[in-house]
């Protein structure tokens, strides 16, 4: 078995890796399922939910969608709406939370991995116990200071005041989570490295830019990958403090589902809306899987 | 220098004295609005000048309305009416106008938390478009704006042509805080060809009910004879989840009621509840009634076995049902085997309508409303210059008044109407509705609307004024006459989702209706909404049945009569007596969780002291 | 020393920041707002109104007098029990395997596990309810009728004979396969970060494959499953969405279906915005999440993990 583990192969091969990928295969069975409900029923004109069901193919739903009619009722017929400023507006606050918690948890990560101050150990146990907090509780006191501040927005800047307000709120939100794993990276990565940089004449900063930030990429692609999936799904923030035509994709398919609505709602539109949401985020995991996965190799010589 | 510097200071006192006295001046010499008369034109013209003469040149509103994609005119509805008053202020020479913005949103329940949730910052709909249940919670808060004295100053013109029972829902504690927008009514759907299946002739049937003679014991009997012939499987099927207001029908047709006017809450009606309880067992038990109904789901199960062939006898829905069926693919074609929507000539030929029959002889047949409603906000024209001046608010929220007048025209109603499948809410628009003159204007959009109104409803118009549709509309629209609707109190939502739990409970054999209604009574005592806010009332009718199955139609003697009523004495005090050890019983039951609550928590706090205070 | 702080200072600064305004101030405002009778975001209007421990009251009186009260806490024991389980070994017997093979089909599964986690939530409650659904055209039943397993359709989560541990078993289940992927991705990317020239010189010297995991892998994330476990515990107490749409769609029995955080959100926010009430019942459940998670921080040794910071001048 120890054959042909050189850089980037895989670590198991012959048999066991045959038995292992056969294993997770019948393990993903529910959810390989499941989503080929979604998919098939986002080309069917009925619901798929089973190999049985007798349904006709269609690319309808998929054009429906893209036009903006999701709902339809009497007459088969529907009012668009645009989809595509959803999808905008949805990459506007996913991809604003995930910046925001990127700058704001490196450097306080590498602080708490590397310096020693006033409570240190006390604000890490602060930060996780903060999680504690249902979100859905914290978020009226939210509200509170979002209304306080509003008085002093001009309403000419009130839409992009809601847009900055909801991005760092929903991003503070994943700030603790995010130090905590980027602690535990930054605790791996050797100091020595840093020490050459500093010795060399550089501050922390550019030690923690040049020296250590290359060798923390998996962590920040961990980090990345949950920041945007809580800014690309999130409901009830979005919900409350975008102005109500501002939606995103989540709230908008949210609100075809909704237990006023869902009596009447097409399920085969809502499936193609549900199979295009997933894609975005598909294609970020792997862009930076591959990005700050790959190349991680060695990491110390000497 | 100095002379200057005196000057300069002058000055500088001046600027900041003068714009102060010239606002304290216009506030004292500002005129009040001027009043509302009843007629249209003369106050959209007064009001006009007023604006005019202050000043104003465009006035800026925004309407939130939610609904599905054919009630677009809940939006559009209040564009037409300010297009109504621009056209008048143009035609007089007024150079004033005003500016809809608008903002939609399927959901109606999302709506709502939109609309309470964006008010703190000023960024809700002036005009807010949704179910008459909010208006009670609404007016509690101070978010809508009384239109009391407008209302009766139009009352002649404009609203004595609207259906009382729905002008009733529009108040509350006597004021009316919105106009009625549209309604529905919730039929008795009956399958033709089961019924001539089983050699059931329908004619007149609809008479019989409204006299109260065909009760839901007949319902119950010929259900049952549907089945036992074979010619369907199910004898009833009815709505499931949230959709419970179908299901609150029945406390209505046993005489029951929902709300105290006296102490303004809601009521638990015993024996009425017990009732409908009984009577959904009763079917349940006949296998006439799924027993997992709740759960069917709407696309799949619910939809294709009422339109099915030898689906069901009975069914309980909404007007929208008959074109929910014309537009999905529910039917399975016994031709081709292919699944596809009904044509209207389809669901005229299989089905026949009623109004929801009375609970057992001698209570009144009923339906039930839940009339979508205008509404202004009591911030309404917050967006306009000079809102912070009472007499020019008062001058925008009466012209925001005047846009709903507007808005409640009867051909925007009937149009409605017809294209949501909605009931309209005044005589006039119902009266549309017959006048083959008008549909044929409406099938070429030759009517009076704006262009973007139009394009707007072009497409949707076009897939739905079809005479069969229209004529359905025209004939329920009688069901208004008997209609009823839920309490407009903020904690009715949630009383009725306690009623659902105990019918699924019923329904599944989980318990017996008596046990369901202590259910009922426990949960209401927890919840810290409804504690205070509902009240019991009656007694279980001890041994109440929808029918006596093993001796039918027997007449009883005097002797029997009399001492059935002693029994029933019985029963009640009975009733009483198990009343105050059931309250015993729930403390004693409620000890268990809190006793296991206590332990666990003490075990948890005393094992982190234990951890925290080690070191 | 002060210079010491002042650095620290600026490289916690964003953070502090962000964390005191969105979380800390509300945190208190929250704690402020259990004593007032707030309901349907008025906060301008009844901030400042005092009802003193009537939420709480309101609370007790949930408790000690719901029928469906001792349903709801079995279900949270049950929940939160298996549920960290699964997500914590779970999530590292997935990232371990993953690890092993090769990346292209690694990144397959990891994307496919992933997907619970990126569908939104009411797409999510609309699969489960086709898979479980309780007629013969639901995915589960129509597969194992296909098999001969069962012969007539079977209500999974709701049929009162099966209850409670039907439901119990498709929350714990559903709930898993969303959770798992949290510390899948954690764990992984740990993994990653693992110089490769140390697994191939234990590789070198004869090491099998469970050795590795044992001896090099598993102790190498031992601060991240510190952190998964504490994280993935205070998650399940407090968070009740994915529960929601199962129980809104009716996958599952409505009452053990239902968790505390479920219910206390169904109670206070569902039909009625109560949210003096919600903030009570959340000051409840914050106390209840803190002990556990201290409690849980000091079994798993934290305080030796986060001891003396390298680098440090």
């Amino acid at each position: 078995m120890g054959e042909g583990i050189g850089e980037g192969g895989p670590l198991v091969r012959g048999t066991m890796g045959i038995v292992i990928i056969l294993a997770l295969l019948l393990a993903s069975l529910p959810i390989i399922m499941t989503y080929s409900t979604l998919i098939l029923t986002s080309f069917a004109n009925t619901i798929v939910s089973s190999p049985w069901v007798k349904f006709r193919f269609t690319l309808e739903n998929w054009r429906l969608f893209l036009e903006g009619k999701l709902a339809p009722t009497a007459g088969v017929v529907y009012t668009p709406e645009d989809i595509l400023r959803f999808i905008v507006n949805t990459a506007i606050v996913a991809g604003g939370v995930t910046l925001v918690v990127l700058a704001a948890s490196v450097t306080s990560a590498y602080a708490f991995s590397r310096m020693n101050f006033f409570m240190r150990s006390g604000m890490m146990r602060l930060l996780i116990l903060l999680h504690a907090f249902p979100g859905v509780a914290l978020i009226v006191g939210v509200y509170a200071i979002y209304v306080f501040l509003n008085s002093y927005i001009p309403r000419d800047y009130s839409v992009y005041y809601s847009f900055i307000f909801v991005i760092i709120a929903r991003a503070s939100l994943e700030i603790p989570m995010a130090i905590w794993i980027l602690k535990g990276f930054f605790d791996r990565v050797p100091w020595e490295l840093e020490w050459a940089t500093i010795v060399d004449g550089g501050s922390r900063l550019t030690a923690l830019r040049t020296a250590v930030l290359p060798l923390v990429k998996p962590g920040i692609a961990a980090v990345a990958i949950f920041a945007f999936l809580a800014g690309w799904e999130d409901l009830i923030y979005v919900l409350v403090f975008l102005p109500p035509h501002e939606k995103t994709l989540a709230t908008y398919i949210e609100s075809q589902l909704g237990s006023g609505t869902l009596e009447t709602t097409y399920l085969p539109v809502v499936a193609a809306a549900g199979t295009l949401y997933l894609i975005p985020t598909i294609i970020f995991f792997v862009v930076t899987q591959r990005l700050l996965l790959e190349t991680m190799s060695g990491g110390l010589k000497g | 220098m100095r002379p200057k510097r005196i000057l300069a200071a002058m000055l500088l006192v001046a600027l900041f004295i003068l714009p102060a006295a010239s606002a304290g001046l216009g506030i004292i010499a500002s005129s009040a609005a001027p009043g509302l008369t009843g007629d249209f034109r003369t106050d959209v013209v007064n009001l006009g000048k007023y604006l005019e003469g202050k000043g104003v040149n465009e006035v800026k509103f925004s309407v939130m309305a939610a609904g599905d994609p054919n009630s677009v005119l809940r939006m559009y509805g209040i564009v037409e009416g300010a297009a109504k008053i621009n056209k008048i202020w143009e035609e007089e020479g007024i150079n004033v106008r005003i500016k809809i913005d608008t903002i939609w949103e399927p959901d109606f329940k999302k709506q709502f938390d939109n609309f309470v949730a964006q008010y703190e910052l000023g960024q809700n709909g002036d005009f807010f478009v949704n179910s008459y249940v909010y208006i009670a919670t609404l007016v509690n808060d101070d978010r809508l704006l009384d239109i009391t004295d407008w209302v009766k100053a139009y009352w002649d013109t404009v609203f004595s042509d609207f259906y009382k029972p729905l002008m009733e829902a529009a108040q509350y504690k006597g004021k009316y805080y919105a106009i009625p927008q549209d309604t529905e009514a919730r039929p008795l759907y009956i399958r033709k060809d089961v019924a001539a299946c089983m050699g059931w002739n329908l004619e007149g049937l609809d008479e019989k009910v409204k006299a109260g003679e065909f009760t839901w014991k007949d319902v119950y009997m010929k259900a049952k004879e549907a089945v036992d012939k074979r010619c369907s499987k199910w004898g009833l099927i009815h709505r499931k989840g949230s959709a419970h207001p179908d299901l609150i029908q029945f406390i209505f047709a046993f005489g029951g009621t929902l709300y105290n006017p006296q102490t303004g809450k809601l009521v638990v009606d015993r024996e009425a509840v017990y009732k409908w309880l009984a009577t959904e067992k009763a079917f349940a038990d006949a296998n006439l009634l799924p027993r997992d109904i709740l759960e069917w789901d709407w696309a799949t199960q619910i939809h294709p076995t009422i339109v099915g062939e030898k689906g069901t006898l009975f069914d309980i829905g909404g007007t929208w049902y008959w074109t929910e069926w014309q537009t999905k693919d529910y039917y399975q074609d016994p031709k081709t085997g292919e699944k596809r929507p009904l044509t209207p000539q389809e669901v005229q030929e299989k089905f026949y309508y009623t109004l929801f029959p009375a609970g057992e002889p001698g209570k009144d047949p009923v339906t039930l409303s839940q009339p979508f409603m205008w509404m202004i906000a009591a911030n309404a024209g917050k967006d306009n210059p000079g809102y912070d001046d009472p007499e020019m608010r008062d001058a925008y929220q009466k012209l925001a008044f005047l846009i709903v007048v507007g808005a409640s025209d009867p051909e925007i109603n009937a149009i409605h109407s017809i294209i949501s499948a909605h009931v309209p809410v005044r005589k006039a628009a119902a009266a549309l509705l017959e006048d083959e003159q008008w549909i044929q204007k409406l099938r070429s959009l030759d009517l009076d609307l704006t262009e973007e109104t139009k394009n707007a409803i072009r497409e949707i118009v076009a897939k739905t004024a079809d005479p069969i549709n229209i004529k359905f509309l025209a004939s329920v629209s009688y069901m208004l006459d008997y209609t009823k609707l839920a309490p407009s109190h903020p904690y009715y939502s949630k009383l009725a989702g306690v009623f659902k739990d105990a019918v699924d409970r019923v329904l599944k054999g989980q318990s017996s209706p008596e046990d369901a209604i202590k259910y009922i009574e426990n949960k209401v005592k927890a919840d810290p909404d409804l504690r205070g806010n509902v009240e019991f009332k009656g007694t279980i009718p001890k041994g109440w049945k929808l029918v006596e199955e093993t001796k039918p139609a027997e007449t009883k003697t005097e002797a029997q009569q009399t001492q059935a009523q002693e029994t029933q004495q019985a029963t009640e005090q009975a009733q009483e007596t198990m009343e105050e050890t059931a309250t015993g019983q729930a403390e004693e039951e409620g000890g268990f969780p809190t006793a296991l609550l206590a332990i666990v928590v003490i075990i948890v706090i005393a094992a982190a002291a234990y951890f925290l205070l080690r070191k | 020393m002060a210079r010491r702080g002042r650095q620290a200072l600026f490289f916690l600064l964003p953070m502090l920041i962000l964390v005191v305004a969105f979380y800390i101030l509300p945190l208190i405002l929250t704690a402020w707002i259990s004593f007032t009778p707030l309901t349907n975001w008025r906060v301008r209007d009844q901030l400042d109104d005092f009802v003193g421990l009537e939420n709480y009251v309101n609370l007790y009186y949930l408790a000690r007098y719901d029928p469906d009260f001792h349903k709801v806490l079995q279900t949270t024991l049950v929940f939160v029990t298996f549920t960290l389980f699964i997500n914590v070994v779970g999530g590292l017997v997935l990232a371990i395997l993953t690890y092993l093979i090769d990346e292209r089909i690694s990144l397959a599964y990891r994307l496919l596990w992933l997907l619970p986690r990126m569908t939104p939530l009411a797409v999510f409650g609309l699969l489960w309810y086709y898979f479980f659904y309780g007629g013969p055209q639901g995915t589960l039943n129509s597969f194992l009728l296909k098999l001969g397993v069962i012969d007539e359709p079977v209500r999974w989560g709701t049929d009162p004979a099966m209850l409670p541990y039907s439901a119990w078993a498709i929350i714990v289940f559903v709930n898993g396969l969303v959770g798992v992927s949290y510390g899948m991705i954690i764990f992984y990317s740990a993994f990653k970060n693992i110089p490769r020239e140390l697994i191939i010189a234990a590789r070198v010297d004869g090491a099998r494959t469970w050795e590795v995991i044992r001896h090099i892998l598993v102790p190498m994330v031992r601060w991240h499953i510190v952190f998964v476990t504490v994280w993935q515990l205070l998650s399940l107490i407090t968070s009740y969405t994915h529960l929601f749409v199962l129980v809104q769609w009716s996958v599952v029995d409505k009452w053990y279906g239902t968790t505390l955080a479920l219910y206390v959100f169904n109670t206070a926010f569902f039909d009625v915005k109560n949210q003096g009430f919600a903030a009570a019942a959340a000051v409840i459940l914050v106390i209840i999440g803190s002990i556990l998670g201290l409690v849980t921080l000091r079994i798993m040794r934290f305080s030796q993990m986060i001891s003396p910071p390298r680098g440090d001048i």
